[in-house]
């Protein structure tokens, strides 16, 4: 039961060929490159998508925050194409693994921080210390929010896996139980489905809105230390 | 958990930065976001020659005096 329930998540070799390789790079051919002055109907349409997005997101930064521009609209349409493709039945979702979503979060995290660091180095260590807290209690809150900034890219990280992770594996369950119960009783077979539908809607939602909350945390991030 | 099996974990991580540091990249730095066609002010861009700022007469073959 463990070894089934797990096994759509783990790396996919083939012989031991890496095709995890070919599916991670797969979402980027699904971006085609803007040749023309007017474009087709795709390319269109995902150019409209990135300005809205880059609109809503870059509005808030500094010029300097802005050189990331590119970096975060890569950032969230990475992460929600692949979200979404992984929601295909029998596919591999790379955002399941841990390795990956550690990959993302910590590079972009320290990059977000040493920039502080270098150009706002004061203000980057005021961070640690609230205004207005009584003298006795400095010491620890100086320790507490260094343990908060170290752990922001593990729970980047672990929340995307997690989130992924655990609708999958609901959508697995539910839809194994609707197909066991069908010999059992229909009614409560039908019921089952319909959970499972609604199952998938959500899971639909929650892939765009992780690729969201991600993004978004390292823009927050990033205007912090810009 | 399979997640947690290391043995993968540079395959995945490499890949992953070859494609969200490069490939994605280099699909989204091509897009142009155009401003939507608004009008343009038709201000004139020539200037008046030196001797057109004054209004001055102009000679015309019959009005010049008489020979």
């Amino acid at each position: 039961m463990n070894e089934n329930l797990f096994s759509s998540f783990i790396t996919p070799t083939m012989m031991g060929l890496p095709i995890v390789i070919l599916i991670i790079m797969f979402p980027t051919l699904l971006f085609p490159i803007p040749t023309r002055l007017i474009n087709n109907r795709l390319v269109s349409a995902q150019q409209w998508l990135a300005q809205l997005i880059l609109k809503q997101m870059m509005m808030m930064h500094s010029p300097k925050g802005r050189t990331w521009a590119l970096m975060l609209i890569s950032l969230i349409m990475f992460i929600g194409s692949t979200n979404l493709l992984g929601l295909l039945p029998h596919s591999f979702t790379p955002t399941t693994q841990l390795s990956m979503n550690l990959g993302m979060a910590i590079p972009l995290w320290a990059g977000a921080v040493i920039t502080g660091f270098r150009y706002k180095t004061k203000a980057s260590l005021a961070h640690f210390l609230p205004q207005g807290t009584p003298v006795p209690l400095i010491p620890m809150l100086v320790i507490i929010e260094t343990i908060s900034l170290f752990i922001q890219p593990m729970a980047l990280a672990v929340r995307l896996t997690a989130n992924i992770t655990a609708g999958h594996l609901l959508m697995h369950l539910i839809g194994s139980a609707a197909l066991a119960l069908i010999s059992i009783s229909p009614t409560t077979a039908l019921i089952t489905f319909i959970i499972l539908i609604l199952l998938t809607i959500l899971e639909f939602a929650v892939a765009l809105i992780q690729a969201y909350v991600f993004t978004l945390l390292v823009s927050l991030y990033l205007h912090d230390n810009t | 958990m399979p997640q947690l099996d290391t043995s993968t974990w540079l395959v995945t991580i490499i890949a992953m930065i070859l494609t969200l540091f490069i490939l994605i990249q280099l699909k989204f730095h091509k897009y142009s976001y155009p401003l939507s066609p608004a009008p343009k002010t038709f201000k004139s861009t020539s200037f008046p020659t030196p001797w057109e700022t004054k209004w001055t007469k102009f000679y015309s073959p019959l009005l010049l005096p008489q020979q």
